[in-house]
């Protein structure tokens, strides 16, 4: 087996799925294809070495941020099937404007150098060595990010809480 | 399967963050429904951890790792507010189409 | 401890899920073909005991499911910050209550979050 075969097959995927939250007509199978996309992406974890970035990744996004989506979108869009589209001239501008996007990433990183391939003790992904840098290095931000969620937790109570008196 | 990272050069990696990254942004200016542009930015973010996680395993650098922990809490947070704040301007007028929340413009 | 640390390790668990999905799979649409049919219209109703279905089955459902989920996603994300610092408390315990300390004040911001919602009474189910 061409040993590069899960990164192409992963790759399109991802693509083909990312393509489909854009394109799809219904709000819910956008919500269920960006749900696969973030499997396939979770593939590429596990392909890099990141074992528990990608048990977290499934947890966090696929488990937790999609399921909110979906509430949310079950809450808003109950009985509308089709939402209103943009008229075809701004879906043109929207395509070709992101097209040239594509096209500037691509032209700005093709003439960098590679990274030599690595050698095969890679073993970073790991819990361990992630709480070592994580409690370590960045112990300022870690605990900055309690505060991020305490702020998110407030405004969260503050703006979906009815008044009760 | 371990071979891969010795197949598979960089470059690859950059080419389809930057290709899901459009995509994102493809999408935050086709949709009108409020809540896919918010999905569409979601993407973008995970478009940028791969991308992060895809630098620090050619490193061999644990950095990397450490700050896509850092987004995907950001993320969540900003996901708590966005939705609930979507679900706010839902109550009030109706609609999460983006050309009716024109409110603001000038 | 010798720690999995290569994809090939995991060969076993994605197989096993292969295995399990396959056989969710095969059963799903073996049942379909298997079984027998007889289409009609009024066999493909929603049966709501002799009485006539009406209206939409999707109903709007109250608006503190959705102050509960979003705090669930909230303290999801605290939750995953703890694995491994959980890892790795042994041995940094040899060397004093610091990796401790670290822990309460993260904890301690949070659970004044928790005060803070049990007080507005968010989690209050009326």
């Amino acid at each position: 087996m061409n040993p590069s075969l899960p990164f192409f097959v992963l790759a399109t995927l991802s693509v083909f799925s990312a393509l489909m939250v854009v394109l799809s007509r219904k709000p819910v199978h956008s919500v269920l294809y960006l749900i696969f996309c973030f499997f396939t992406i979770g593939g590429h974890y596990l392909l890099l070495n990141a074992q528990f970035l990608f048990a977290v990744h499934i947890i966090v996004y696929a488990g937790a941020i999609m399921v909110l989506f979906l509430f949310t979108l079950m809450f808003i869009n109950m009985n509308k099937e089709l939402e209103p589209h943009k008229s075809n001239l701004l879906k043109g501008a929207a395509t070709i404007a992101a097209g040239c996007l594509l096209l500037v990433l691509v032209a700005a990183t093709k003439g960098a150098e590679t990274l030599p391939a690595i050698s095969k003790t890679s073993d970073i992904g790991t819990v361990s060595n992630l709480g070592k840098a994580l409690y370590g290095q960045y112990l300022l931000p870690f605990e900055l990010i309690s505060i991020l969620l305490l702020t998110a937790m407030v405004g969260a109570v503050m703006l979906g809480k009815k008044d009760v008196e | 399967m371990n071979s891969i990272l010795q197949v598979i050069p960089l470059n690859y990696y950059v080419a389809l963050a930057a290709i899901l990254f459009s995509i994102g942004v493809m999408g935050v200016m086709f949709r009108r429904n409020a809540i896919i542009v918010f999905m569409c930015i979601e993407l973008m973010l995970n478009a940028v951890n791969m991308l992060l996680t895809a630098f620090s395993t050619y490193h061999g650098d644990a950095s990397g790792q450490v700050m896509v922990f850092f987004i995907m809490a950001v993320a969540a947070a900003e996901v708590a507010v966005g939705l609930a704040i979507l679900v706010m301007i839902y109550n009030n007028i109706r609609t999460v189409d983006i050309n009716e929340l024109n409110k603001l413009k000038w | 401890m010798v720690l999995l640390s290569t994809p090939v390790d995991y060969l076993p668990i994605a197989m096993m899920f292969v295995v399990a999905i396959g056989f969710v799979l095969f059963v799903m649409f073996a049942t379909h073909w298997m079984g027998p049919k007889h289409k009609s219209k009024v066999k493909l109703e929603a049966f709501e005991c002799g009485i006539e279905s009406k209206g939409n089955s999707r109903l709007p459902f109250s608006i503190k499911y959705f102050l509960i989920a979003i705090l669930f996603v909230l303290f999801d994300v605290e939750v995953i910050f703890m694995y491994p610092w959980a890892v790795n408390f042994a041995e940094w315990s040899k060397h004093g209550l610091a990796a401790f300390g670290e822990m309460l004040v993260f904890l301690g911001l949070l659970v004044f979050g928790l005060i803070y919602i049990i007080r507005k009474g968010a989690l209050k189910w009326e």
